[in-house]
């Protein structure tokens, strides 16, 4: 068996791309599979000199976490890689992956549904369980987006490279949530190359929270990063970004915006509430969205006084 | 495709559909690593590949390709060792992925900081990837902070249990594990409706077997259909997902509305299976709602006369409520499995999951119409069971059955979906409950009305445990079932005592609070149990209990909070146990047909012959988990120490009494206790002893009230099971059953879709058990006393231990934040809810 290691015919071979295969595996379709792991080039953080960085898409997690760098210059996205999954997965799993994974609606995820998300018409979900589903209503599905790393990048104003394509923010990888049959707006056979950093915000603190039921390796009923920049008790740069509440990753502009504007961390936060429109059982989302959004506010803001 | 294997370079025979997982364990035979739960959850598959722990279940074999792979054979670690010593294992089936991980931790942690222990969190967020069924993490977190510390370089240490250094090298080998030559795989195909009668099963594959009940009507989603093998899983699995099912559909009851379609005519009725343990409740039908069952009633006109004229008087001495239970599923890790062979002579061997060797035999003599020694069952070791493996279940009869249609060994091992679908639950249950008080403060009456829901199972015992707490003050005790389209519930560790609990004791400790009393203070007067006196003593004695706030006395985000809860449990025994001894060479063999499920009982044993013969260990074999010798006891009810360690102390003593020569052979017995059983003759096995067991659970919460979240701080639990035979295991198996009655009372749920009865929860993900950061740091106590009419003075722990536990949380997070929780579990939604009232 040949191995190619040209990206050009990688992408032209029919077939699902399989970077660590941790999303893939698990949801066992039909394949035949193309291995995207001898692409050494997209592998690794190579730093420009105006400290911007570019992201291999084929990355793992756990080197996002541990890098010292990126811990430094984007501790939100480091912070939350770190958070993700487990160690063994994280060890394993891409960043591209990560943004281009399937969502875990159980009924999705279960063979005995189809669903928008499947090639069916319907969304049994929401005349089924909707605890978990999204709670700011953006089209047919309320699946909670799954990428928790969709949802820092989207904070740090990060593009993403599709092979063949100019970069593109990465928000529009996902677009506005109306789309019910897919989690991620790539076609068949465009491969996701790198993703792209601005260079840091001097002085900026940032902060990760998940909201769980149990102390580790849950998915998150809501996520949350905060990124600020405080002087003289003052927030001068603010970035807020939520997961597991939309089918879509979401900045927060209205949130950002009163930061910016003086208001407290806990008025701030009380606007996050504002787009939440909850199902017959997710109504305690919009608190733990608000409660999550504080959190995240006050540890950034508390680091960032120092 | 090359890879290195434990160091020594392997061609491996891969396709690209291929997970590691599967190369290691048909390909290469090394069992080692599980295949649990296939994704990426319980991390019981972790192997190092390049020195890194990976899930082997998700990693494409091709991935592996000119790596080094390690796999738990391949290890010899310092933490190996300190999981055996420490006890860090039951059943030991998370255990080779536990150990790889921790090999990796301890190394990287020691090269960063020496050899001192980490602290607890570290030790969990390490640990995160691995689920424990059994609950093991107090030992867990003792073993890699020992072997952190450089504790474990040298020498091997004691292992706690007999088999430790075959479950934490991976020799262990279980059912799932066990491969015949020629084996088949096979797959069960399961209805993906809740109600219908089945036309047609169109399947593409030689032999199907049947799997339908007569009438041909399914009864809920996931009732097995039918089976089929193949030489692979995939294969199989690819047969079953083409099958074609033709359905009649027929309306389906999923919610208890009184409208809701019947679920069983006066025909089927006697087709519904049971979810109390040997505890038939007979009571009349009226549709889907069977019961009330009211005979463990007491002065029951009594007490409604009394409880109805508080309520018309509003008395403030009457407290009420209704308390929920979620379903939850027992879920071991080992799922549900089965290799059936026929031999040319006819006769059949099993190799099982199972904890009911002897039981799954004698079925399976009847069922196939064999003698009684034509049946061989084999369950060396068993990954879990607690309840959903006695006797004969599906995947044994989709094994049987194929193996005889093709004329070849087949294995049948349950998915984590099957596991999770159709393999065992605990009802859920809806508790009102009315507890009257008097002017001393004495229980002058209550009322128990409790429906349990085990889907289309009968026999959610639960009121009538409510008979076996506080005296015997008049009482109506109710029990009610309502059927419904749902996947059948069965016995579950203490069955029927979990959600009682749930509702009694937070009603009793609510009568505490009312009454400015403290509820250990208050417990003590109304029970009668000497045993339970002394724990009561020990557990107002804690320093944290006297320190506690009084309820809803705190304010902001952190709330800490204890509580406490009381448990009642019978005692049961097998008092035909035996147990032969044999002396081969100059080892001593015990054989009795009886099996360890993680309880620990092939130590008891081990342990009880080298005191009474004076042998060191090599000259000490147990032998169990085999057919074809003495009586011995399925692993319920918390009846095999109590039952099979005295019979070994008899049979010590006969064999010293013969002499130790080459040959020897004698068969002890379990003698009875003075003034015998409550039960004049045993029935199925089962004696019901005199006494009580007893247990009060004292726990620490932390609440954010932020984030609706509790989490369980420290748990002390004071057992009264009188003489302990293993401390270390007893203590272990009292830490799991925290673990399990913490993940009732947080977070443990089973999900149904409303609209198809499908069960949702179908995986480790969304099912969630209690991982190692879940665990309170735990103390158990031993009572001893009080069983000195019982042969062997010690009873059972296995579910007494775990019980209390949800109703212990419940009044903690009460006495944190002023709220009582009513429903399990106690969400974060349900906890944000109850604080904004
Ligand atoms: C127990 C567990 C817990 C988890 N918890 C979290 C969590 O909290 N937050 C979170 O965000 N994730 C979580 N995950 C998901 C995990 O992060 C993803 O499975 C992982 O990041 C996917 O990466 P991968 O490289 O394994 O992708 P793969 O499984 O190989 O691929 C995923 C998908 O992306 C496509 N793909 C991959 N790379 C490319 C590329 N370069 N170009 C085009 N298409 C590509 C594949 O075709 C496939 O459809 C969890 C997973 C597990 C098992
Ligand atoms: S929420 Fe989305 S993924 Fe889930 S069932 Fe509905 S359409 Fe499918
Ligand atoms: S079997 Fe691989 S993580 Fe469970
Ligand atoms: S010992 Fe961990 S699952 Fe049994």
């Amino acid at each position: 068996m040949s191995v190619p290691t040209d990206i050009g015919e990688i992408a032209r071979r029919g077939g699902e791309f399989r970077a660590g295969g941790t999303d893939l595996m698990a949801r066992h379709p039909a394949g035949p599979y193309v291995d995207l792991h001898d692409l050494h080039d997209l592998s690794g953080i190579t730093w420009q000199p105006d400290g911007s960085a570019r992201i291999g898409a084929l990355t793992t997690v756990a080197e996002l976490a541990g890098d010292e760098r990126l811990r430094a210059a984007h501790p939100s996205l480091a912070l939350t890689a770190g958070a993700l999954a487990t160690p063994q997965i994280r060890a394993v799993a891409t960043v591209g992956g990560n943004l281009l994974q399937r969502n875990r609606c159980s009924y999705y995820r279960n063979p005995s549904f189809s669903c928008h998300q499947s090639g069916g018409d319907s969304c049994p979900a929401r005349t089924g369980l909707t605890l978990y589903s999204a709670v700011i209503d953006t089209g047919p599905c309320v699946a909670p987006h799954p990428s928790s790393l969709a949802m820092a990048l989207l904070g740090c104003d990060a593009s993403v490279e599709v092979h063949g394509r100019a970069p593109f923010d990465v928000g529009e990888l996902y677009g506005d949530g109306s789309d019910p049959t897919r989690d991620h707006l790539l076609g068949p056979g465009e491969i996701l190359v790198a993703i792209d950093l601005p260079p840091p915000v001097p002085g900026e603190r940032a902060a990760y929270h998940r909201a769980i039921a149990r102390s580790e390796a849950e998915w998150p009923l809501v996520e949350a990063a905060a990124r600020l920049v405080v002087s003289d008790e003052r927030i001068t740069f603010a970035a807020v970004a939520v997961g597991g509440v939309a089918r879509v990753p979401l900045r927060l502009p209205e949130v950002e915006e009163a930061l910016l504007a003086g208001e407290t961390l806990d008025h701030a936060a009380a606007r996050a509430a504002t787009r939440c429109a909850p199902a017959a059982q997710n109504g305690y989302k919009v608190a733990l969205l608000t409660g999550t959004v504080l959190e995240v506010l006050e540890r950034a803001f508390d680091a960032a006084r120092g | 495709m090359k890879i290195i294997l434990n160091g020594v370079p392997t061609v491996v025979d891969a396709h690209s559909g291929d997970v590691v997982v599967d190369v290691l364990r048909e390909g290469q035979g090394l069992t080692g690593a599980k295949a649990a739960c296939r994704t990426g959850v319980c991390g019981a598959c972790t192997v190092m590949v390049d020195g890194v722990p990976q899930a082997s279940c998700l990693l494409p074999a091709a991935a592996a390709r000119e790596r080094e792979i390690t796999t738990v054979e391949g290890l010899d670690h310092p933490v190996q060792r300190a999981f055996a010593v420490h006890d860090g294992l039951q059943c030991g089936y998370c255990t080779p992925g536990f150990v790889v991980e921790a090999a990796a931790f301890v190394d990287a942690w020691r090269a960063s900081h020496g050899d001192v222990a980490p602290p607890r969190e570290r030790i969990a967020a390490a640990m995160a990837g691995h689920l424990c069924r059994c609950g093991a993490y107090q030992g867990i977190y003792a073993a890699i902070a020992a072997a952190c510390r450089g504790e474990h370089d040298g020498d091997a240490g004691v292992p706690a249990r007999v088999e430790a250094m075959d479950k934490v090298t991976g020799r262990a080998r279980y059912t799932t594990d066990v491969r015949l030559d020629g084996q088949l795989e096979g797959v069960i195909v399961r209805s993906t409706r809740a109600h219908a009668r089945v036309t047609a099963v169109k399947v593409d594959a030689a032999h199907v077997i049947d799997l339908l009940p007569p009438d041909r009507i399914v009864r809920y989603a996931g009732q097995p259909v039918a089976a089929v093998a193949a030489p692979t899983r995939r294969e199989a699995l690819a047969i079953a997902e083409g099958a074609e099912i033709g359905y009649d559909p027929i309306p389906a009851a999923l919610d208890d509305a009184p409208g809701a379609p019947v679920v069983y005519d006066e025909h089927t009725r006697k087709q519904a299976p049971s979810a109390s343990e040997g505890l038939e409740l007979p009571g009349p039908w009226n549709g889907n709602v069977h019961g009330p069952f009211t005979r463990a009633s007491w002065r029951g006109r009594t007490a409604v006369k009394r409880i109805e004229a508080a309520r018309g008087a509003a008395d403030p001495r009457l407290v009420t409520g209704t308390f929920t239970t979620a379903v939850q599923v027992h879920t071991p890790l080992e799922p549900h499995a089965c290799v059936a062979r026929w031999d040319t002579g006819g006769d059949l061997h099993l190799y099982l999951s199972t904890q009911s060797v002897g039981l799954v035999a004698e079925q399976a003599a009847k069922r196939w119409n064999l003698p009684a020694e034509r049946v061989h069952v084999t369950a060396d070791h068993v990954g879990g069971a607690f309840g959903a493996k006695n006797g004969i279940t599906a995947e044994t009869i989709a094994a049987v059955e194929l193996a005889r249609a093709c004329g070849a060994p087949v294995r049948v091992v349950f998915s984590r979906a099957d596991e999770l679908t159709d393999a065992g639950n605990r009802p859920g249950t809806r508790t009102t409950l009315e507890l009257l008080t008097d002017d001393k403060g004495d229980l002058a009456a209550l009322t128990v009305d409790a429906h349990g829901r085990g889907g289309v199972s009968v026999g959610s015992a639960v009121a009538v445990f409510a008979r076996l707490m506080y005296g015997t003050a008049p009482r109506r005790l109710r029990d009610y079932d309502v059927i419904t389209n749902e996947p059948p519930g069965t016995p579950f560790r203490g069955p029927g005592a979990p959600p009682m609990l749930w509702a009694l004791e937070q009603a009793v400790d609510e009568v505490a609070h009312r009454r400015g009393e403290d509820p250990i203070a208050l417990r003590r007067r109304w029970d009668g149990n000497r045993k339970r006196h002394a724990l009561y003593d020990w557990a107002a004695a804690l320093p944290a209990w006297a320190g506690r706030a009084a309820a809803g006395s705190q304010e902001g985000r952190f709330r800490r909070g204890i509580g406490v809860a009381a448990a009642n449990w019978a005692y049961m025994l097998d008092p035909g146990t035996e147990i032969e001894l044999q002396v081969e060479g100059d080892v001593v063999v015990a054989r009795t047909t009886t099996q360890d499920i993680g309880t620990g009982i092939r130590s008891v044993i081990a342990e009880i012959l080298r005191d009474e013969l004076g042998l060191p260990a090599e000259r000490v074999r147990v032998e169990i988990g085999r057919t074809g010798t003495v009586h011995g006891p399925p692993s319920i009810g918390s009846r095999t120490t109590t039952s099979v360690a005295p019979a070994v102390r008899d049979a010590a003593r006969r064999l010293r009494e013969r002499g130790l020569a080459d040959g020897a052979k004698v068969v002890g017995r379990r003698r009875r206790d003075r003034r015998g059983y409550v039960t004049p003759i045993a029935v199925g096995g089962m004696a019901l002893g005199r006494g009580f067991s007893g247990a009060v659970h004292v726990t620490e919460v932390e609440v954010d009230t932020r984030f609706g979240t509790v989490r369980p701080l420290r748990v002390w639990a004071g057992i009264a099971v009188g003489h302990i035979y293993a401390e270390r295991l007893a203590r272990s198996q009292c830490e799991g059953g925290i673990v399990q009655g913490i993940g009732y009372a947080l977070y443990e749920e089973r999900h149904v879709d409303p609209v198809t009865g499908t069960v949702l929860t179908a995986n480790l993900d969304d099912y969630r058990i209690p991982g190692i950061g879940d665990t309170p740091e735990m103390t158990v106590h031993f009572h001893q006393d009080g069983w000195e009419h019982v042969n062997g003075r010690g009873v059972g722990v296995g579910e007494v231990s775990t019980i209390g536990v949800a109703a212990s949380v419940g009044n903690a997070v009460h006495n944190a934040t002023g709220w009582r929780p009513h429903d399990l579990p106690i969400r974060p939604d349900r906890l944000l809810e109850g604080m904004r009232k």
